[in-house]
């Protein structure tokens, strides 16, 4: 764990630098963007989504796109166990409940992973180091997956 | 006890400007909390040192009942219990319909001190738990207040006024082992959590908080005031444009785990996502995940597209939201708000339609004396103290300025919610009266500026020579002089004095009655114990059949379980609403009448409380009209309120009664034989205050069992069938006759019978 | 032996009853025999007198016997025959030589050969044969619990409660009686039925009525076994107190010095039951005039001089109707029950109380004394009764090389056993001697216990060396975790 930790943090460092230049990019470029096509408010959202996407791609450090599969991932996973709920029954409540709540769980105490470990909140979470964030996401998860299992019966 | 809270805030900022070093600071800190906490303890045992190492009133039997059953039978009996003890003939799934916390807590300190092999009876753990608990509140009530100001005086302040603050001694008490004894310090300490999780934003504190929250759930039902205000204070700050990543790590950390950790709770379950009390926080956890969002859209996307974003998106989310949450409601998938959730917001809701909460004296709105009795001084402290924290103004005055709204307004509305409020009030009147204090006390500091400015004022006086003038030169403003500060330091120091005065007074007098026993005064002074309760369940116990089943009124349900060790129809956990109105019915019904409800519910024995004899008012007649209200409810037909009222509208039991009123069972049980004590002409009911007819009531269908020695429990007998197959009141009328006739005769027939 | 019970007097007696502790101690209180065993024929009651007394509510028999031995060898084994009803309820056998107090050691053991037969015995071994042709006077007396049943069953609350006690006119014997008599004693004069029966002599019919006492006999000589059952029917209106299990604990802390003593009873009347139900009316106002009832209101238990914080609790807890007078001269706990206990009633309870080392204990070198009574408990002028005694001597921890020594009956003694407990901190645990009795009464109220066990100072010193130093680890611990986490 430890190598590879000490690696992305040190990426992180380096890819702070090119994040402020490429979002001030995308600010000028999204608005002139915007100033072309306010007529139409699905033409707009699609901006909105274009620019999103393109801050991602540019703002966003590897290790954290990790990170945000996984929350996909999870997004998908709770996707599946909702539809599955809706159209099969929700029988075992229990299971379903602690499956579900097992996805939303981990995607949230993700997100906070996510939040606390960005370069740009560093001022909120002063005594919050990456590492800490890590260990505490660690025992969250720990935590989590106890209830549920115990909840699943 | 006055002399401990004394020492702990008086010599406060006295020992805080002696101790120069962080060290000693810290020492002096742990000496006060300890000195704060010993006095919490020792405040709550008045009971214990007049009465006995016993526990009180009602529910608390039923947890202490079910700490034994804990201890003997192991965790897993005790989670899957079920009680056929109680509800005959239905029985209650003990273990899945109530709060394991207390129980468990009380195990596990049982089971450590055998570990530890001290041999301490459970009763005894029980008994002390809520004093014990009180302590660490102390402590919890510092951490929060700390949480608050930078003066730790403040923190000290709030666990001393949270160590004797009547309100909170009212439910702590040595003896009374409810679930509000541990709930409080499990409140104050969860919303420690949480506000520590607010501002460090860490994942570590916020499942702290939830593993606490869970802990509370076990604990007490008055959880959902964490649920619901946990989100409120999440939303307000939202609202109020401080959302913060900090915010979304611990309302999520603690909304997704705490969650969870609720619905392990069989008698919780699933109530977290079914039921319209839990809704908000799901709802602001959903809310929470969308700002988030939008946050980061917002740093990703420039304002003008951001704003377009907002409006359609916002507004498509809550649309669908509130869509499906009102579609589910009515759909039943989400249980409406229960009866008692009304009862919070319509006073007269549950008078109306569910007399049955509305009879518990707890549950009644709070008269406006009583938060005066309660909280004294601190309730005009508590208001300065929200002024303080909206000059502050932190996320974490939020909080406590939300907590005050809402404690306040539920404080109002229910008598027993007044334990809610007194935490915050605590916190808030600590700041208050710290503040106060750190202003006057500190009396180096301000001396310096203005000997200084009297000197100078002084020369300069000489020059201008005019006092006026000199007194609005003066820079600083303040008061410097040290009669002034000494006049406010000593009458907050004489408010505090009264304050532990009144506490004391409270405690002693009003809230160290265990209620099981009852203490008077001999001619000479000395106490006298009235007993009587103890005796007629003691008596019950040894001398009954095992299984004889005790029907009584649902307030001595737990008590009999407890005490007597008997099967009882109705008690204390009223889930069954119609098995209490066909006790009710059977109470106040004819003689013709109950009998069969007795028989089909093979009642052995029916218990009522009498206190005519003693001038005990607590008793059954005086209760009766609820019964009569709660059977009504069922059986409209059968039973009307108007009938137990005389013709002028009164409620009377002397000659004048209503004929219903007498010949309902609870009359003839409470007055059977009641006048043969008197001289003809002499009985009197001493609680009503009025003379009783020279004739008492005839019972047929059942005998008088046992009497305790002053009058308060009574216990009949129900008769079997006759042998004969006459009817009970033909059978009882011909052995008056046989009596009457065959007095002077040899007693043949008599023993004939007996045997 | 009798010994006085002023414990600060007698060291030098107590060291002489240290040294037979270990013979006394009895391991057993049955001889096995074969199933077909008949005694032997060797004696003869040349004089018989047997008392049986009434006066309290159990049966307390006493049978004074001129014993002669007919055979040619020297005899030292005596039969007393019971019936196996009678051996369930027969206790506190004692045996001593009417003519000189300083003849010990007879010794009671039941006889156990066939289960199934309605006659059994009871084995006396005199101290020393008794030589052919020669006498000696035995006063055995036994009591009998249970004897007394009331008749009718079912009384009225304030009704006079009458008891029935069946018994043998002939005093039951394996041998011959060449003369002998019965004396009933009674504790009143209101005797409503008796059984008569032919007289002999110049008396035309027995028994012979003497204010409360009747007497049957003289009678010439009977055979072995005979019996001629009589039946006694006398008022009796106090309470039949029963107390079917009593379990006492005796603690003793050399640190705190202090004896503290807990008792708990299983308390019943077996007198008459009530007729009707309890009624409280005719209770309260009968109670103006104090009569004479058969419900137990009120016990009175004198303890040993400087007893204190004795304390009196039930199931549910403090019974407050209690009262404790302590002083120089005496101490008393008196007892009201929560209601009073009529016939058929139950009552359990448990009274408890301190009292310092001094009054009980005697040290020489590492060796201890410990002299308590063997039974406190109530003093009642009708008497109680006690089925299962249980008392339990908890000594300290370490405590070792137990024996013990009792002035009760030993044939009352069913048991007794050598264990360890673990109670307050201790790590060993403590040694516990726990000695079971059976079928006792409160006349043996004073009997002794005297318990000699060793004690070292070292063992003394065990638990707060354990204490200290455990205390002393969590210390250093807290400290250690609190330096790596920094």
């Amino acid at each position: 764990m430890a190598p590879k930790k000490s690696a992305t943090s040190s990426g992180t460092t380096s890819s702070s630098s090119s994040t402020t230049a490429s979002a001030s990019a995308a600010l000028s470029n999204a608005s002139s963007s915007a100033a072309k096509s306010a007529s139409s408010g699905a033409q707009q959202i699609d901006q909105v989504a274009l620019s999103l996407v393109q801050h991602y791609q540019k703002a966003t450090p590897q290790r954290t796109k990790l990170i945000d599969a996984f929350m996909a991932f999870l997004v998908v996973v709770g996707a599946l166990q909702f539809a599955y709920c809706v159209l099969a029954g929700n029988y075992p409540f229990n299971a379903f409940l602690s499956g579900f709540s097992a996805t939303v769980g981990q995607f949230v105490l993700t997100a906070s992973l996510r939040i606390q470990t960005t370069e740009a909140n560093k001022s909120e979470f002063p005594s919050v180091s990456p590492e800490r964030a890590f260990a505490d996401y660690v025992v969250g998860s720990m935590i989590l997956h106890f209830f549920c299992i115990n909840f699943i019966n | 006890m006055a002399v401990a809270t004394d020492a702990s805030s008086a010599p406060m900022e006295l020992l805080v400007s002696v101790g120069k070093n962080q060290s000693t600071k810290t020492l002096l800190r742990v000496l006060i909390l300890c000195f704060i906490a010993a006095a919490a303890v020792a405040s709550r045992l008045f009971s214990v040192i007049r009465f006995e190492s016993i526990i009180h009133e009602f529910d608390p039997w039923f947890n202490f009942r079910a700490t034994k059953y804990l201890v003997a039978h192991g965790f897993y009996d005790f989670w899957n219990w079920f009680d056929d003890r109680t509800w005959h003939p239905l029985g209650r799934v003990t273990g899945g319909t109530l709060y394991p916390g207390l129980m468990v807590t009380s195990g596990a300190i049982y089971h450590a001190l055998r570990a530890l092999t001290v041999p301490v009876d459970i009763r005894n753990i029980c008994v002390l738990l809520a004093p014990a608990f009180s302590g660490l509140t102390a402590f919890a009530a510092y951490l929060l207040t700390n949480e608050m100001t930078t003066s730790s005086s403040a923190g000290l302040l709030a666990a001393a006024f949270m160590g004797i603050t009547p309100g909170y001694i009212s439910r702590s008490v040595a003896g009374s082992y409810d679930n509000e004894a541990i709930a409080i310090f499990l409140l104050v300490y969860t919303f420690y959590l949480w506000i520590k999780a607010l501002k460090v934003g860490s994942v570590m504190w916020g499942a702290l908080c939830a593993l606490f929250y869970g802990y509370m759930v076990a604990s007490w039902g008055g959880y959902a005031f964490i649920t619901c205000l946990i989100p409120l204070h999440a939303f307000v700050l939202v609202c109020m444009g401080r959302f913060s990543n900090r915010l979304y790590v611990a309302y999520n950390t603690w909304y997704a785990l705490g969650t969870l950790a609720s619905m392990q709770i069989p008698f919780v379950g699933f109530a977290p996502v079914s039921t319209s009390e839990h809704m908000p926080a799901l709802g602001i956890f959903g809310f929470l995940q969308l700002v988030a969002f939008l946050e980061y859209v917002r740093s990703a996307v420039p304002s003008r597209q951001f704003q377009t974003f907002l409006y359609v998106g916002l507004g498509g989310v809550f649309g669908v939201a509130l869509l499906g949450l009102v579609g589910l409601t009515t759909g039943g998938y989400i249980a409406p708000w229960s009866g008692r959730f009304y009862s919070l917001w319509d006073t007269s809701y549950a008078k109306i339609h569910i007399p049955i909460i509305a009879s518990v004296s707890e549950h009644q709105p709070t008269a406006w004396p009583a938060f005066f009795f309660d909280l004294n001084m601190l309730i005009w402290l508590f208001p300065a103290g929200v002024y303080m924290c909206f000059q502050k103004l932190e996320d974490e005055h939020v909080f406590v300025i939300v907590y005050a709204l809402f404690g306040s307004y539920f404080a109002g509305v229910m008598v027993r919610l007044m334990l809610t409020l007194t935490p915050v009030v605590c916190v808030a009147a600590a700041i208050a009266a710290s503040q106060l204090l750190d202003t006057y006390l500190v009396y180096k500091s301000p001396v310096a500026p203005e000997a200084k400015e009297e000197e100078v004022t002084d020369g300069t006086a000489k020059k201008s020579k005019q006092s006026a003038l000199r007194s609005t030169s003066q820079p600083v403003v303040g008061i410097y002089t040290l009669i002034s500060k000494g006049f406010i330091a000593g009458a907050m120091t004489l408010f505090l004095l009264i304050f532990v005065q009144h506490c004391t007074w409270v405690t002693s007098n009003a809230y160290s009655s265990p209620s099981v026993v009852l203490a008077s005064r001999m001619p000479d002074g000395s106490q006298h114990i009235i007993d009587d309760y103890r005796e007629a369940y003691q008596w019950l116990r040894q001398n009954t059949k095992e299984d004889a089943k005790i029907m009584s009124w649902w307030d001595y349900g737990y008590q009999i379980g407890g005490m007597a060790d008997r099967p009882t129809l109705v008690d204390n956990n009223t889930w069954n609403n119609t098995h209490i109105a066909t006790v009710g019915k059977a109470m106040s019904s004819r003689e013709e009448v109950s009998y069969p409800i007795m028989r089909q519910h093979e009642v052995d024995y029916v218990l009522v409380v009498f206190g005519g004899l003693l001038g005990y008012s607590g008793d059954d007649i005086n209760k009766f009209l609820w019964m009569v209200r709660i059977a009504e409810g069922i059986w409209p037909d059968e039973v009307k309120e108007r009938d137990y009222f005389t013709p002028r509208g009164e409620y009377r039991v002397d000659s004048e009664a209503s004929e219903t009123m007498k010949n309902s069972l609870m009359y003839k049980m409470s007055y059977y034989n009641y006048c043969s004590l008197f001289p003809p002409g002499q009985a009197q009911d001493r609680v009503r205050g009025v003379r009783l007819p020279d004739q008492g009531p005839v019972l047929n269908t059942l005998e008088e069992a046992y009497t305790s020695e002053n009058w308060i429990i009574r216990i009949y007998k129900v008769k079997d069938l006759d042998n004969v197959g006459r009817d009970h009141a033909l059978a009882a009328s011909f052995d008056r006759g046989n009596k009457k006739k065959k007095a002077g005769k040899k007693r043949g027939p008599r023993v004939l019978r007996a045997e | 032996m009798k010994f006085t019970a002023i414990a600060g007097a007698c060291l030098s007696l107590l060291s002489s009853v240290a040294a037979d502790a270990n013979i006394t101690a009895p391991s057993s209180s049955k001889v096995a025999l074969p199933s077909t065993f008949k005694p032997p024929q060797v004696f003869k009651n040349a004089n018989l007198v047997h008392v049986v007394s009434l006066e309290k509510n159990f049966a307390k028999e006493s049978i004074n016997v001129l014993i002669e031995n007919v055979s040619p060898e020297p005899q030292d084994e005596y039969f007393l025959p019971f019936t196996s009803e009678q051996m369930e309820k027969v206790g506190g056998i004692e045996v001593k030589d009417r003519k000189s107090a300083d003849v010990v050691g007879f010794t009671v053991e039941a006889v156990e050969f066939d289960p199934l037969s309605d006659t059994q015995y009871y084995r006396i071994r005199l101290p020393a044969p008794l030589s052919p042709k020669s006498q000696q006077t035995l006063g055995i007396s036994f009591h009998y619990l249970r004897a007394l049943s009331p008749l009718p069953a079912a009384i009225e609350q304030a009704d006079k409660q009458y008891l029935l006690y069946a018994f043998s006119a002939y005093c039951p014997s394996a041998y011959p009686t060449l003369k002998q008599k019965t004396e009933v004693k009674l504790p009143s004069a209101d005797i409503p039925d008796y059984t008569t029966i032919a007289g002999s002599g110049d008396v035309k019919e027995f028994p012979v009525k003497q204010g409360s006492k009747l007497i049957y006999g003289p009678f010439p000589e009977v055979p072995a076994g005979a019996v001629s059952a009589i039946k006694v029917r006398f008022e009796s209106t106090k309470p039949v107190t029963h107390v079917s299990h009593l379990e006492r604990d005796i603690e003793v802390s050399h640190w705190g010095g202090n004896v503290a003593f807990e008792e708990r009873y299983t308390l019943f009347n077996h007198g008459a039951n009530l007729s009707a139900q309890f009624n409280r009316v005719k209770w309260a106002q009968s109670q103006y005039f104090n009569p004479q009832t058969y419900a137990l209101k009120e016990m009175k238990i004198p303890l040993r001089v400087g007893s204190k914080d004795a304390y009196f609790t039930d199931v549910i807890g403090n019974v407050s109707t209690s009262r404790f007078r302590s002083n120089k001269r005496e101490a008393v706990l008196e007892l009201k029950p929560r209601y009073p206990v009529f016939g058929g009633w139950k009552y359990p309870f448990t009274i408890g109380w301190n009292a310092d080392t001094k009054f009980f204990l005697k040290k020489s070198a590492s060796n201890y004394l410990l002299n308590v009574p063997l039974l406190e408990g109530p003093k009642q002028a009708e008497g109680v009764e006690y089925g299962q005694v249980q008392v339990r001597v908890l000594l300290p921890e370490g405590a070792d090389n137990v024996k013990f020594y009792t002035t009760a009956p030993e044939s009352s003694i069913t048991g007794h056993s050598v264990d360890l407990e673990r109670t307050y901190l201790d790590t060993v645990g403590r040694t516990v001697l726990t000695i079971k009795a059976r079928n006792l009464v409160d006349d043996f109220r004073d009997r002794e216990l005297i318990v000699s066990y060793d004690y070292s100072t070292m063992a003394g010193l065990r638990k707060p060396l354990i204490i200290f130093s455990s205390m002393i680890s969590i210390f250093v611990g807290i400290w250690a975790i609190s330096k790596v986490d920094l």
